[in-house]
C-alpha cells in the first residue's frame, strides 16, 4: 500500500488543493463560535443530566393528548437535586426539588444572568434564551449544580 | 486509523488549560464539523447551533476522552447526533412528522468514516503546508487555486522566470512530502482517498 511519501506530485498537489479549499469553505464565524466555547472550560459544579424532555417523549404520548395542551417540560437530575423546567409563552418557569431557596444563573456564550429562587424552590427566567444555555443553581445550603447545554 | 501525536498533545494541552491548543483543535477540525452540517443540508443558523453545541460538549469532555487520538471520530459522531437533533426538532415544529426518516437518509457509516479520514488527511496537509517557507506557500497556493493560475500569471505575480516554476514546484512538493506533519500517513492509500474527489 503506497504511503504519503509515495504520492506523485500531481496527487500531492491535488490533495493539498482539496485540503486548503476545505478550510477556506468554512466561514470565520463558525470557527470563532468554536473557539469561544473554551470559556466554559473548568467551570465547577455538579452536573445535572437531562432525564426528561417532553418534546423527545412527545411521539409516544401525542395520541392521547391535545396538541394545544403541550407545554415543553424538561427535568435535570443530579444526585443532590433536580431542576424542573417548563417553557411558558414568554418565560421559563422552574422549580428545584427538593424545594429550597437560592440563586439560579443562566449561562450563555454571551454572559451570565441570575435570578433568585424563592423558599419553595420556584424561579422564573425572562426572556427565554434563544441561544444554547445552561443553568447553574446555587442553593442556600451550598449545593452547586450545573445543567448540560439546553437548546429550545 | 493512525495515532496522531499532534492531536493527543493538543487535547492534553487544552485539557490542562492552554487556550492556544484549543484554538488549534478548532482550526484543525472545524472543517470536519462544517462538512457534516453540509451533508445534512442545514441552514447557517442551524449550523451555528450544532457547532456551538459540539464544541461546548467537547470542552466538557476534555480530559475525559479515553483515547485522545480518537478525537476526530468523537467529533464526527457528536456532530452527526447534533445534526439529527436539529433536523428532527425543526421538522416536528413544522408538523412534518418526526422527520427522523428524512434525516436518516443523510446517515451512513461509510460516509462518516470517509469524512473522518479526509479530515485527518486535510489537517495534516494544512499543517505541513504551514511549515513550508513563504515562497513555497505562495507558489503552491497559486498552483492549487481553482482554476489553477497559468505559469505566465505565476511568473508575473511571484516574479520568477517561467522556466524555474517547474523545478521550484518539484522542490516545494518534495519538502511538503517530507514534512513531519505528514509522517504516519501510511495506513490508507491514495486510491482510497480518490472517493472524495
Amino acid at each position: 500500500m503506497p504511503d504519503g511519501g509515495d504520492w506523485d506530485d500531481e496527487q500531492l498537489l491535488a490533495a493539498l488543493g482539496e485540503a486548503i479549499r476545505a478550510r477556506q469553505g468554512v466561514p470565520e464565524w463558525f470557527v470563532e463560535t468554536g473557539k469561544s466555547a473554551y470559556a466554559w472550560h473548568n467551570i465547577d459544579g455538579e452536573l445535572a443530566q437531562l432525564t426528561f424532555d417532553s418534546s423527545r417523549d412527545e411521539d409516544t404520548v401525542a395520541a392521547v393528548r391535545s396538541e394545544a395542551a403541550s407545554i415543553r417540560a424538561l427535568t435535570f437530575t443530579s444526585p443532590r437535586l433536580s431542576i424542573e423546567l417548563e417553557v411558558a409563552s414568554d418565560s421559563l418557569l422552574g422549580q428545584i426539588i427538593p424545594p429550597r431557596g437560592g440563586m439560579i444563573e443562566v449561562h450563555t456564550t454571551a454572559g451570565v444572568a441570575s435570578s433568585s429562587v424563592d423558599e419553595v424552590g420556584c424561579f422564573a427566567i425572562t426572556p427565554i434564551p434563544t441561544s444554547p444555555f445552561r443553568l447553574r443553581c446555587r442553593t442556600e445550603d451550598g449545593t452547586d449544580v450545573l445543567t448540560g447545554w439546553i437548546t429550545l | 486509523m493512525r495515532d496522531d501525536p499532534t492531536v493527543v498533545a493538543l487535547v492534553n494541552r487544552a485539557a490542562g488549560g492552554d487556550p492556544a491548543a484549543w484554538e488549534q483543535i478548532v482550526e484543525r477540525y472545524g472543517p470536519l464539523v462544517w462538512s457534516i452540517c453540509a451533508r445534512f443540508q442545514l441552514s447557517n443558523h442551524d449550523r451555528e447551533d450544532v457547532g456551538q453545541n459540539v464544541w461546548l460538549l467537547l470542552v466538557e469532555q476534555l480530559g475525559k476522552l479515553r483515547v485522545p487520538a480518537a478525537l476526530p471520530g468523537w467529533l464526527a459522531t457528536t456532530t452527526q447526533r447534533e445534526c439529527l437533533r436539529v433536523v428532527t426538532t425543526a421538522r416536528r415544529s413544522e408538523r412534518l412528522g418526526t422527520g427522523l426518516d428524512d434525516a436518516l437518509q443523510f446517515v451512513d457509516k461509510t460516509i462518516i468514516d470517509e469524512e473522518i479520514l479526509m479530515a485527518e488527511r486535510n489537517a495534516a496537509l494544512r499543517a505541513a503546508f504551514a511549515e513550508l517557507p513563504p515562497k513555497c506557500q505562495r507558489l503552491l497556493a497559486m498552483l492549487t487555486s481553482d482554476p489553477p493560475s497559468s505559469y505566465a500569471v505565476i511568473s508575473a505575480t511571484l516574479q520568477i522566470p517561467v522556466g524555474s516554476i517547474g523545478p521550484q514546484r518539484a522542490r516545494c512538493l518534495e519538502r511538503l512530502r517530507k514534512s513531519s506533519a505528514l509522517a504516519g500517513f501510511d495506513d490508507f492509500s491514495w486510491t482510497e482517498g480518490e472517493h472524495y474527489a
